[in-house]
């Protein structure tokens, strides 16, 4: 009987764990996910009480009104519409960021914040205030981080009829100055064309494009050899222009079309193999390093995480798992076969080796305020993780540098300003062309900006993507950044 | 001195407690009554806290009873009514004939447990009625929601597998008192067969848990509870090579779980739902009333937890399962202040049925494990279910009743000069 007694405190203590596990996971999950919840599409609760309240303002970070309301008398009382920016250059460029009133656009703004803009952070004494004195509630004004003139002119750098999407961000505390994504279209005339067009505008291609990364994730490559070889600097690689993986091939520079002969780099070091983006020494690289240690730095480098950012709503990059043949793992080093990321995601990668190692987690609020000036929240720099030790950062810097200075990426060089880059061309079975990539940043403390542009079907990305970067931070410098 | 006695016990904690449990329903029915001037709102205002009196203080003036754990419980069903009611006045009204039919109940349970001698003699009935009735479903049984454990009877339908529940709480007390474990054990197994036979995996998975834990505290064998597990393995990967169709629909589920946003629309939708209901509630809910949580499907059954954080908020729903953890936690001190093998361990088994219940249910609505429809205790809409978890609180309490009773009398025996023992 003892016995038993002593059995039935043990269950006693098994069954608190399993209460303490209910009430701690409950607790986690609704405070970790909790917004993600409330403002996905599906919640209907939201919709509902929009008529009850008048939608707070969306301001860019000058201040400049992305979304407001205009009230109208007809004959069933007054009606409010939501309205967005005057000039429709502006609005269709910041409208994946801010979304619209129907909700096209996952995770927009409008959506996201919908807490925030429709009063939900209201204090009772607030809603008693409004409910006693008569008057409809007004909800919370978000100012975000991005720069409408700088998505507008961005957008506007893109070739005619290409879709793709530009990132620029703050690479010391976060904060993302432009997202834009194209196609665009106006959220205030919503057409049916918009609706049916095969290129999906209502798609953020900034946060959800999951695209193969190609060259521009020879950046996580090169840190892994940095990382695992004691002599990655100084070790000799040998391109044959075709390295041969079982019985198939890693292509490089291609055949030159006059002599029929494979090109191939030759003899190089890591340095030069970036600078020239040579595809056999990083597929190379990532064989003699295997599929544990590269997968591990691409890791480090928020590969396989899921990403919870607090307002910002990416998608996951993945580096494939399982059951990878030789080829497979010679492709991922040169960023193909499997491989996904998104372009925010691969600024953050960019900013990372700008920052010593360190990725800041990006936002776009910049702070919420109440309709009568009470600030209710202000974002505040954090550090989602260290990617590499500050020392490879360097190296890495350096490596950057010189693909601007006098590698693929010499198109992004700006006289006087130190840019630092690498250019990226994905193969995309279904396309004509490659996807143009160009990740970088200024290496200025002064102008801490990052950049990940990307352009579909459009060709290499030293002759595309990197002008686009250019132009931009050619922009921000000329325009006080 | 008997008198004396009653009167020591209606106040103190207990006693401060009902009449808070009764205040708050009255204030929750009258602002329903507030929102729609339906009479019954009103008539309930007055009904539901009077069965509150009664199911905490009725029980009492009969004999010893634990009033802090009634009142607990319930504040628990009037919840149900309560929200119930709230989303639907005619689910609300039937919930609360339950409600009374189950305090009745309650009240038998304790009195067969105080004044039963021995289940000797009924034992083999209960265990062959308890199989029978599980398998009725199999021959005459209707299907809900994939489950097919239902019985229709006279227009009401009702899950044999609720009732069951008693008759295998008090067959496997007896059994396992008398050492009879490999007995009990199978007589358990064929019951979750039965059950998993049927896709209610839910209670399946309820009857097991209770059965290890009923077992461990038997035995103290953690080899038992090792072979119990490793038996459910096995008879997964045999129901696999002899059902792989079934198999699949039961990984579907498992798939849903891991990520419901695959699929908002469709297989995800319920929990999803639910998750965004919760998150709507936020810390202190969006007030009674004004919730929408009717979208989710099943929202008076299996979800209903949802619904309480959704217009209670999240304090309260945490302080729902501290309430569920006090309760099982009197029930394990009723076990360990029984004075027979039997009743500490018929004690132990309601402790953990109802703890386990809570666990499986509202694991499933916070995504915690893969969910598997079964009702949240003393809460969730259903005659049967609502009945039965009375029944299992008034089996405690029959249990705590007779220890009580023992040391009565073993004082009076010693009073008279007998002596203990």
């Amino acid at each position: 009987m003892k016995q038993v007694k002593n059995n039935i405190r043990r269950v006693c203590i098994f069954l608190c764990i399993l209460f303490a596990l209910l009430a701690a996971y409950g607790g986690y999950s609704i405070t970790v996910n909790g917004n993600r919840w409330f403002s996905s599409g599906a919640n209907t609760f939201v919709r509902s009480k929009k008529k009850d309240v008048i939608a707070g303002h969306i301001l860019d970070r000058n201040g400049q009104v992305l979304a407001y309301n205009q009230q109208s008398q007809t004959a069933e009382g007054t009606k409010t519409t939501r309205l967005y920016h005057t000039d429709p250059l502006v609005r269709r460029a910041m409208v994946h960021v801010v979304g619209d009133s129907q909700g096209n656009v996952n995770n927009g703004v409008e959506s996201f914040m919908a807490s925030s803009l429709y009063g939900f952070q209201m204090s009772l004494v607030e809603r008693f205030s409004c409910f006693f004195r008569g008057v409809q509630r007004t909800g919370d004004d978000v100012r975000l981080t991005l720069d409408s003139r700088l998505s507008a002119y961005a957008s506007g750098l893109f070739p005619k009829g290409k879709a793709g999407a530009l990132v620029v961000m703050n690479y010391k505390t976060g904060e993302m100055l432009a997202e834009i994504s194209l196609p665009q279209y106006d959220p205030q005339n919503v057409t049916a064309q918009a609706k049916n067009d095969p290129q999906k505008p209502f798609y953020n291609r900034a946060v959800q494009g999951l695209y193969a990364p190609g060259s521009t994730f020879k950046i996580v490559t090169a840190s892994s050899a940095l990382e695992n070889f004691t002599d990655a600097a100084t070790r000799a690689w040998q391109c044959t222009g075709q390295l041969q993986v079982g019985d198939r091939f890693v292509t490089d520079a291609g055949t030159d079309m006059a002599s029929g002969k494979i090109v191939s780099h030759g003899q190089l070091n890591l340095l030069r193999a970036f600078q020239v983006s040579c595809n056999n020494t990083f597929a190379q690289i990532a064989l003699n390093l295997g599929d544990q240690k590269l997968k591990r730095t691409a890791e480090n480098f928020g590969f396989n995480d899921n990403f919870l950012f607090r307002d910002v709503v990416v998608e996951n990059s993945s580096y494939p798992r399982e059951n990878r043949t030789e080829r497979e793992i010679a492709w991922t080093g040169v960023g193909q076969s499997g491989l996904t990321a998104t372009p925010l995601h691969m600024c953050m990668v960019a900013s990372a080796v700008a920052n010593d190692g360190v990725m800041m987690e990006p936002y776009t609020v910049m702070r919420t305020v109440s309709a009568n000036g009470i600030m209710r929240t202000e974002a505040e720099s954090r550090v989602y993780k260290t990617a590499m030790k500050p020392e490879a950062a360097q190296v890495l810097k350096g490596y950057m540098r010189t693909v601007v200075q006098s590698g693929t990426g010499t198109a992004a060089q700006i006289p006087g300003v130190q840019v630092c880059g690498k250019t990226g061309s994905a193969e995309v079975d279904t396309q004509e062309n490659t996807n143009a990539w160009f990740v970088g940043f200024i290496d200025n403390d002064a102008h801490p900006y990052a950049i990940s542009v990307v352009v579909e079907d459009a060709g290499g990305g030293g002759s595309v993507a990197a002008p686009i970067a250019k132009q931009v931070f050619q922009w921000m410098l000329n325009n006080g950044y | 001195m008997k008198e004396k006695n009653h009167k020591r016990r209606r106040s103190g904690p207990g006693r401060a407690m009902v009449s808070a449990v009764m205040l708050f329903f009255f204030l929750a029915f009258f602002l329903l009554f507030l929102q729609d001037f339906n009479w019954q709102s009103l008539a309930l205002a007055l009904i539901v806290p009077v069965i509150i009196l009664f199911g905490s203080f009725g029980i009492s003036r009969l004999f010893p009873a634990d009033t802090l754990l009634l009142s607990l419980v319930n504040f628990l069903c009037a919840l149900g009514v309560l929200v119930l009611y709230r989303l639907s006045p005619e689910r609300g009204l039937t919930q609360a004939l339950n409600y009374g039919v189950g305090v009745a109940a309650m009240i038998g349970c304790t009195l067969l447990i105080r004044y039963m001698p021995s289940f000797r003699f009924v034992n083999w009935a209960f265990m062959l009625g308890s199989v029978a009735l599980l398998a009725l479903p199999l021959l005459i049984g209707t299907e809900r929601n994939g489950a097919n454990s239902w019985i229709t009877f006279g227009g009401r339908s009702f899950q044999p597998s609720e009732i069951v529940k008693i008759a295998l709480l008090i067959s496997m007390a007896h059994m396992l008192a008398k050492r009879k474990v490999i007995l009990t054990m199978g007589f358990a197994a064929v019951c979750v067969l039965v059950l998993a036979v049927q896709n209610d995996f839910g209670t399946a998975l309820l009857y097991f848990g209770t059965a290890l834990v009923l077992g461990y505290a038997a035995t103290g064998s953690v080899l038992l509870v090792g072979a119990g597990v490793g038996g459910a393995g096995a008879a997964v990967v045999l129901g696999n090579m002899i059902m792989p169709e079934r198999f699949a629909r039961a990984m579907s589920r498992v798939n849903v779980w891991l990520d419901p946003w695959q699929d908002v629309q469709g297989a995800g939708y319920q929990i999803v739902q639910g998750l965004i209901a919760m998150a709507n509630g936020g810390l202190w809910g969006v007030g009674l009333g004004a919730g929408n949580a009717t979208v989710i499907p099943e929202h008076y059954n299996d979800f209903i937890f949802a619904v309480i954080v959704n217009e209670f908020g999240m304090i309260f729903g945490l302080l729902v399962v501290l309430m569920y953890a006090f309760i099982m936690i009197r029930g394990i001190m009723i076990a360990r202040n029984a004075r027979t093998l039997f009743h500490a361990l018929l004690a132990t088994g309601c402790a953990a049925m109802i703890a386990l219940q809570v666990f499986v249910i509202i694991g499933g609505n916070i995504k915690l494990i893969p969910l598997t429809g079964i009702t949240l205790p003393f809460i969730s809409y259903g005659g049967t279910s609502l009945v039965s978890s009375l029944c299992i609180i008034g089996i405690m309490q029959g249990v705590a009743a007779r220890s009580e009773a023992g040391v009565n009398e073993d004082r009076e025996l010693a009073m008279q000069g007998g002596g203990l023992k």
